[in-house]
């Protein structure tokens, strides 16, 4: 092996090739992008299939409707009855409910601070003991009393009554049914589950009086809309991107269209032309999604701790009734109680372009490795660089004459300083930023909701000066002794070139999409260079740094969230929101977005802005040269 | 037919009084809130150890008792169990739990062995033989999952001193063993009238595993009366709790499909209620069932061995519920008013019916009226795992006492497997309900820990729990990952984990009531314990891989230890063809580097 | 002796610091040492402090601790661990004598590192001996590296093993040899591979004796010393004989290093490959992998007789990567022991690309550990391809270090050739 590197080392000392990394790295890029755009085409993505054999979706009968809707009615009725009522005067009475199907009932109290704001509630939950079960594996079935939307899901409640009720007559169950009844789809399965799981911060959440077995799948029915519907919207996105097993949608898809004959759409795209750009579209906002990492939806909480969790929206006007989706539901549950082994077949690493289409992590992995991979290309080259700076440097001749003549002895000796790198300076800048990091991280998971907005102006306006702050100390510090060489800048740019590199390669695996936005916002990262001559370019690349830099993205974000997102605020308003969100998310789902954005990018953005800001000292690095030795 | 009967009534009358007290069978019928109905079913036979010795069965089944004598088996217990018993809502477990096992089998017994390695050689012949003779694969019962039990399990039998000294106590479990119909018939076998005649007759598959709960149990043991001379008895009993509603179901149509509206019973005194909105009344009101709609057969007559003093059916009801029962049966009452039995014809059929006893209008009735209140339990249990992933997690045991006065003193036992690593530093107790109590529950600890690939480990806790209060009992464990090879076909189910066995010390108290005077047992429901599994398709890739990695490195390594260095332009010529070309090619380009290196300089 | 006192008053400072910011981790995140004590990449089941904790309580309630699966370490490790009071309830006394071992192997670093031993040994002077850092830098790089300082928050008793290996050699250095032998059989007691140093050491301790009473014969010099660490070694097996009252723990210990029964992951090559080994041929492997584990020693002690330290090193480097139970504490006395030899540095040619290649399977393997193991969604493959990686890196760096040192050796022969391209045939 060290032969074959040998050669392959070799040749990186070619000057001819030390022109070609920033040529690489851009390729990169392009490539990767391109390879992203390429993927909704016929040839790279593939159809879904089942893999899971056991699962059989379809493949039962459903029963329930004729009478039951009565019932569903009737619970409807009760349910309406509570609507204003508060959280715990509805347990009471769901509670009664449950005592008379004959389940096992448990409450559970929780409290959340987040933002300056206290969040808190009471789950119910009951448990559907399976007849000649032995309380070893369950699935979960999620109706919350309001939805993300925060509107009244009645139809939902009383239907996962309904359906409760029926399943009990069945006595083919091998797993217990739990029916989960949180007061909100934002924090109430989060707190459920961690306790489920002894996650949970005894201080703040109570643990569960009853449990049963391992968790095997998760159903949450969002129905907040009344009479009847025309397809289901199946929400997959679990917190910080990470997404149920794939062949949990499928066979729900399939049930939906094979066996109710009922549409299914994914992220929102109610009309789906499986064309390019449909599929395009899709396959964006489940990145985005993705990316954001945020609940979308009360199944959210679930997918953390490997329970496969999907939730399901009736949407638009047609002709199937409620009791239509209680049949989906029984379907899937059906399925799910199939299942010998937990849902470990198919793909849990996948983007979804039409709910029929997807790539698989193989597929679509290498664009976001190109991206990651550009930064790290470019550090490795700035390395080589920086390993024999002087060549370039115009003093050249007059060093390498005396060189020839002096006996090896010197000759090592110089050597040995040419080769040197000093590396206090760069690695002191680079581990200095990325500490800075911890600081907004801190601040804004800490800020009282009302002050974010201007708190968050006040921090922008900083990071604009910062920079320029920082390379002005640079140099006031270095003055004196040592001025700052070209090589300090290439070194501190090689390192934190490097760490990103590594830090989103590390998170392309765990959260693809986060991992491909932030490597593309901080493309212009890896073009950076001190331009000592040239001040326009310099402030024209700051200019262009500073419109990519993280606040400005977060500020852009939301002002396009305002313009076209649901509900009309403004701006100011909807960065409140947005960091509010981010605040909730990192102390309530343990979202690690605002780590990624304040700990990996703004530290990398910050060193290439003082890179670029930089006025190496080349003039006299003959004297520089002369105190190293 | 004239000739038939004056042939078969000698034989009956013959078989009455001599061997009458040898045999008897009965049926307890307890109904049970939500329309649940317990029905434990008894028979026992005996025979004396001489005629035993003498290979001279007369009742007592001769498959079995021959296996026992190979085996040298003193006192056998084996049982059989499904589903869960709901003690929160159906109250005290029947036979005070003695005859229940976890879920799956359970088998342990006392052989007479002279050292340990004959008792686990007799053992596995035991568990073959047996696993044989009930169609159940109780020959994977090996040496990881047998244990020594120290505590728990006291001999229920009569030994001479003289066995007692060399007798083995052997228990083990199998968890994942699926309990069905093939276990039945076999079981049904050992009776004398093998299920053709008298209560066994009303035993039928179908509904017995259907049954919310079920456990079937056959106990081996030689009692030695005072006066007269020892027997072995055998007593095999099956308890069930049927979901009256659900085996009310006609076989022919067993899908649960929804009534028509008319048919649904509906709590008209909603304001809401009306012909297409019913809210569902059904739990409130009792069910009406016959013997012959729940077990979906009549009781043919009795069995004409057993002994015709003990009324073969007995129903736990308040006399103010009314039961219809079939002609030409007599009924009798226990003074304590909350039983009655049945003595039947030996030849009729007999059936049984309890109508639904409606709980409005005038003589509205009670549920204190419609069924006997099940006691409370003197422990409630329950475990689960804590934490999650696989890499490490917890157990955690809830043991609740429910008596407001009496401390209850118990062993707690686990069997473990092996790859479950547990940490027995990490054993801690918390206990919730009474304040100022300092003194630690548990009082002796018997902990063996797991071989790897070798034995399980054994955990017994003495512990006592003061009363109305709550102990929770936890301790953490690592799982361990397996060679490819160990994983079952469905690795990624997980590993079934044995009920932990509580078995309740009978209290020293001198005023303890009759119930906490005798042990009694409790079983947690078991576990699926899920490990890290490895890729199972790639053993050939993994071995390359690894391999072609530890060669590199040697390689390597050794490649620079013995080459010798030369100056590039020294030593023999580069050699032509594609070899030299690239070596001639690397030469160039460090040349090129080396150049620019030089210029440093 | 003043030296010692000497050089201890000038890095007191810097042991103070690394014990005080030892001590801060310790205190003011008090989860991390159990977190980090939970990592495989940091605790093997021979090493880990939660299985001593368990082999502890076993022994402290009279259950012999190697009747079971869970404890295989060394049976002095159980009354040193029982003096200190539970710690659970007073961790600051294992905080503090893990500190304390800590600083004691950088003070036996410091000492190897000021005998310059590493550039100018007995038969050998490298050219470029002048480049060299100090103790005290040798020192700060060891006490101030991550692993290192992960290490001794994970409190595997693995350091105990670093401290008297590395205190082995320093002895050696300084011309001491039996107490030598004595500490390398007490890292041979601990875990059982250090054995494999034995060679090199009596090299190094033969070149470095003092002039005062030499052994001239290299023979009878091996002899007396491998006599003396058979006899040290005995006597340690007897001592723990006696402790626990049967042999049952040589199986348990030393056993699971041979059979690998725990088949729990770490940052080796071995786990996965006998997780999917076929079982007829895992004996027949387990001797293969022994057998080239062992095969290094001859090979580089013969080659680079001139340099032993060099080849302790190398062979440091080799069992942190390929031994059974390999863990980040083994990485981080290689990477210990690395700097003595800075004067070399320039002639290893992939130094970035294995310092990459580290640093990225560091930052990769914890996160595809937790998609295996905690989001289930990646499968074991995740996590052994990054193993591979890690070894590789390693491996790659041995090699180039011992490029390194033989050109340095050839230089010296022929001084014309320094910067000239070489190649080896």
């Amino acid at each position: 092996m060290p032969r074959l590197l040998s050669t392959a080392l070799l040749m990186r000392r070619d000057p001819r090739l030390l022109k070609l990394p920033p040529y690489l790295s851009l390729l990169c890029i392009v490539v990767g992008v391109a390879w992203l755009l390429m993927l909704p085409l016929d040839d790279y993505s593939r159809r879904t299939y089942i893999s899971e054999n056991a699962l059989l979706p379809g493949q039962v009968h459903t029963y329930f409707g004729g009478s039951d809707q009565n019932v569903f009615r009737a619970y409807r009725h009760e349910v309406d009855a509570l609507k204003d009522k508060s959280n715990t005067e509805i347990n009471d009475e769901l509670e009664n409910i449950f005592r008379g199907i004959g389940l096992k009932v448990g409450r559970q109290n929780y409290t959340y601070h987040s933002a300056g704001n206290t969040y808190s509630g009471e789950n119910v939950y009951a448990i559907l003991q399976a007849p000649r079960g032995d309380a070893t594996e369950a699935i979960v079935l999620v109706a919350a009393w309001k939805n993300v939307k925060d509107e009244f899901n009645r139809n939902g409640l009383a239907l996962a009554l309904a359906l409760t009720r029926y399943f009990r007559r069945w006595s083919l169950w091998s797993k217990d049914i739990i029916l989960v009844i949180p007061p909100d789809s934002r924090m109430g399965t989060q707190a459920w589950v961690d306790a489920y799981h002894d996650a949970h911060d005894a201080s703040r959440v109570a643990s569960l009086p009853i449990k049963s077995g391992a968790l095997q799948g998760a159903i949450a029915v969002d129905y907040p809309q009344d009479g009847r519907f025309e397809s289901v919207h199946v929400v997959y996105d679990g917190v910080n991107g990470q997404l149920p097993n794939l062949d949990l949608i499928n066979s729900v898809v399939n049930i939906a269209s094979g066996q109710m004959g009922m549409g299914s759409s994914l992220q929102q795209m109610w009309r789906h032309s499986d064309k390019y750009d449909d599929r395009l579209k899709t396959m964006l906002r489940g990145m985005l999604n993705q990316g954001l990492g945020h609940a979308a939806g009360p199944h959210s909480c679930f997918i953390p701790y490997h329970v496969d969790a999907i939730t399901l929206q009736p949407v638009g006007q047609g002709w199937h009734d409620e009791m239509g989706l209680g049949r989906l539901v029984e379907g899937t549950f059906r399925s799910l109680n199939n299942l010998l082994e937990h849902l470990h077949q198919s793909f849990f690493f996948y983007l979804l372009m039409h709910k029929e289409r997807f790539v698989s992590i193989g597929t679509y992995l290498p664009s976001a490795m190109l991206i990651a991979a550009n930064f790290t290309i470019m550090a490795i080259f700035l390395w080589i660089k920086s390993g024999h700076v002087e060549i370039n440097s115009p003093s050249k001749e007059t060093k390498s004459k005396p060189a020839t003549t002096e006996t090896s002895k010197a000759v090592e000796e110089k050597r040995g300083a040419a080769a040197e790198r000093d590396l206090l300076l760069p690695l002191s800048l680079v581990a200095g930023c990325q500490f800075l990091g911890a600081l907004p991280l801190f601040i804004f998971n800490h800020t009282p909701s009302n002050l974010l907005a201007p708190i968050f102006a006040i921090f922008s306006l900083i990071n604009l000066t910062l920079p320029p702050l920082f390379s002005h100390l640079l140099q006031a510090r270095r003055a004196q002794d040592k001025p700052i060489t070209l090589q300090h800048y290439n070194l501190s740019k090689s390192f934190s070139l490097l760490l990103l590199g590594m830090f989103l390669s590390s998170l392309a695996t765990l959260n693809f999409s986060l991992a491909f936005l932030v490597g593309l916002l901080a493309t212009p990262l890896s073009f950076t260079r001190p331009w000592p001559g040239n001040a326009i370019a310099q402030y024209a690349y700051i200019a262009l740094l500073n419109l990519v830099s993280p606040t400005t993205v977060i500020a852009a974000g939301a002002a396009a969230w305002a313009r076209y997102g649901q509900g009309e605020m403004g701006v100011v308003q909807a960065v409140t929101e947005v960091l509010e969100e981010a605040a909730f998310g990192w102390d309530v789902w343990g979202m690690y977005t605002p780590l990624v954005i304040w700990c990996v990018w703004w530290p990398a953005w910050l060193v290439g802005s003082v890179v670029v800001l930089g006025q190496p000292g080349t003039a006299i690095k003959g004297d520089t040269k002369k105190k190293v030795l | 037919m004239r000739s038939f009967l004056s042939y078969i009534i000698p034989l009956f009358l013959l078989s009455c009084q001599v061997f009458a007290s040898d045999y008897y069978e009965q049926l307890n019928l307890k109904p049970l809130p939500h329309s649940a109905l317990l029905a434990s079913f008894d028979f026992r036979s005996n025979t004396s150890l001489s005629q035993f010795e003498a290979q001279n069965f007369r009742y007592f089944p001769r498959s079995l008792g021959q296996i026992l004598q190979h085996v040298g088996t003193r006192e056998l217990h084996l049982r059989f169990s499904l589903g869960r018993w709901d003690a929160a809502s159906w109250g005290a477990r029947p036979w005070d739990g003695t005859k229940e096992g976890g879920t799956g089998v359970e088998l342990w017994a006392w052989l007479e062995a002279d050292t340990d390695e004959e008792a686990d050689h007799k053992w596995l012949t035991l568990t073959n033989a047996l696993s044989g003779l009930f169609c159940a694969s109780l020959n994977f019962i090996d040496g990881t999952r047998t244990t020594r039990p120290v505590m728990s399990f006291i001999s229920e039998g009569d030994h001479p001193n003289s066995t007692l000294a060399n007798m083995h106590l052997l228990h083990g479990i199998l968890p994942r063993e699926v309990v069905c119909t093939e276990n039945l018939t076999p079981f049904l076998k050992l009776l004398p009238c093998k299920g053709k005649a008298g209560i066994s007759s009303l035993l039928d598959g179908h509904k017995l595993f259907d049954a919310s709960w079920q456990s079937m149990a056959i106990d081996i043991r030689p009692v030695c009366p005072s006066d007269q001379e020892c027997v072995l008895e055998i007593e095999q009993t099956i308890d069930m709790v049927l979901d009256i509603e659900r085996s009310k179901r006609p076989r022919d149509n067993p899908i649960p499909r929804p009534p028509p509206g008319h048919d649904l019973k509906c709590n008209s005194s909603k304001p809401y209620h009306a012909g297409d909105t019913c809210f569902p009344a059904d739990s409130i009101e009792g069910q009406e069932w016959a013997l012959d709609q729940v077990f979906g057969k009549t009781m043919k007559g009795t069995c004409p061995l057993t002994d015709p003093d003990v009324p073969p059916v007995c129903i736990q009801a308040p006399d103010s519920r009314d039961v219809y029962t079939s002609a030409g049966v007599t009924e009798l009452k226990t003074p304590s008013g909350l039983s009655r039995c049945y003595k039947v014809p030996s030849d009729s059929e007999f059936s049984l019916v309890l109508p639904r006893m409606s709980h409005e209008g005038e003589n509205a009735k009670t549920n204190a009226d419609e069924m006997v209140e099940p006691e409370t339990p003197l422990l409630y249990a329950e475990r689960s795992f804590t934490g999650h992933g696989q890499e490490r997690g917890g157990v955690q045991s809830i043991l609740t006492n429910p008596s407001p006065d009496t401390e209850v003193e118990f062993i707690y036992m686990e069997t473990l497997p092996w790859f479950m690593r547990i940490y027995l530093h990490t054993l801690k107790t918390r206990i919730e309900g009474i304040s100022g109590f300092n003194e630690d529950v548990v009082k002796e600890i018997y902990y063996r820990p797991a071989l790897d690939r070798a034995r399980g480990t054994q955990l017994e806790l003495r512990m006592r729990i003061p009363p109305a209060s709550t102990v929770f009992l936890t301790y953490d464990f690592e799982k361990s990952i397996l060679r490819y090879t160990e994983y079952p076909p469905d690795a990624n189910r997980g590993f079934d984990v044995a009920a932990s066995v509580i078995t309740i010390l009978p209290s020293t108290a001198p005023n303890a009531p009759p119930a906490r005077r005798k042990t009694s047992n409790l079983r947690t429901t078991s576990l699926l314990l899920s490990l890290p599994t490895p890729d199972f398709s790639m053993p050939y890739n993994v071995i390359i891989f690894t391999s072609t990695a530890v060669a590199v490195a040697f390689g390597g390594l050794y490649n620079i230890l013995v080459r010798r260095f030369v100056a590039a332009d020294e030593g023999p010529a580069v050699a032509g063809g594609l070899k030299g070309k690239i070596i001639a090619g690397v030469s160039k380009l460090a040349a090129m580097f080396k150049g620019a290196k030089g210029k440093v300089e | 002796m003043n030296h010692g006192k000497m050089h201890l008053q000038e890095t007191a400072g810097l042991y103070a610091t690394a014990a005080a910011l030892r001590l801060a981790l310790f205190t003011l995140f008090p989860a991390l040492p159990d977190l980090l004590t939970g990592r495989v990449e940091i605790s093997t089941p021979v090493t880990s402090f939660k299985r001593l904790q368990e082999g502890l309580f076993l022994y402290n309630h009279n259950v012999s601790p190697y009747d079971g699966g869970v404890y295989h370490q060394a049976p002095l490790l159980l009354p040193l661990f029982s003096l200190l009071p539970d710690p659970s309830a007073y961790p600051i006394f294992t905080y503090v004598l893990y500190i304390m071992v800590d600083l004691l192997s950088a003070h036996a670093l410091y000492k190897i590192a000021e005998s310059g031993e590493a550039a100018s040994s007995r038969l050998f002077t490298s050219a470029r001996k002048d480049r060299r850092w100090s103790g005290y830098v040798v020192a700060a790089i060891f006490l101030f590296n991550p692993f290192t300082i992960a290490t001794c928050l994970a409190r595997p008793t693995s350091v105990f093993t670093t401290c008297a290996i590395l205190h082995a050699v320093a002895k050696a250095i300084y011309g001491t040899p039996f107490t030598a032998m004595l500490s390398l059989s007490f890292a041979a007691y601990l875990s059982m591979y250090p054995i494999l140093l034995l060679p090199p050491l009596v090299l190094l301790a033969y070149d470095r004796q003092h002039a005062s009473n030499r052994i001239l014969s290299l023979l009878q010099f091996a002899g007396t010393n491998v006599a003396a660490a058979s006899v040290s070694l005995g006597a340690l097996f007897a001592v723990s004989y006696l402790l626990t009252g049967s042999w049952e723990f040589m199986s348990s210990t030393y056993g699971i290093q041979l059979t690998l029964n725990d088949l729990t992951p770490n940052v080796g090559l071995w786990w996965y490959f006998f997780i999917e080994m076929f079982d007829s041929f895992r004996s027949f492997f387990l001797g293969v992998f022994w057998l080239h584990l062992s095969s290094y020693v001859g090979g580089l002690s013969i080659r680079i007789r001139s340099q032993p330290l060099a080849v302790v090193t190398l062979l440091l480097g080799i069992f942190g990567i390929f031994k059974p139970y390999p863990s980040v504490s083994d990485a981080s006395l290689f990477f210990a022991m690395l700097p003595l030899f800075r004067h070399v540095f320039p002639l290893m040619r992939y130094s970035f690309l294995t310092a990459s290649v580290v640093l990225y399977s560091t930052f990769l393997g914890p996160a595809f550990y937790h998609l295996w193991i905690y989001y289930g969604s990646g499968n074991a493959n995740f996590f052994y391809a990054i193993t591979l990686v890690w070894s590789l890196g390693l491996s790659l760096l041995v090699s180039d270090m011992t490029f390194a040192v033989l050109r340095d050796e050839w230089e010296v022969e022929r001084p014309e050739m320094v910067g000239k391209e070489i190649r080896q045939i």
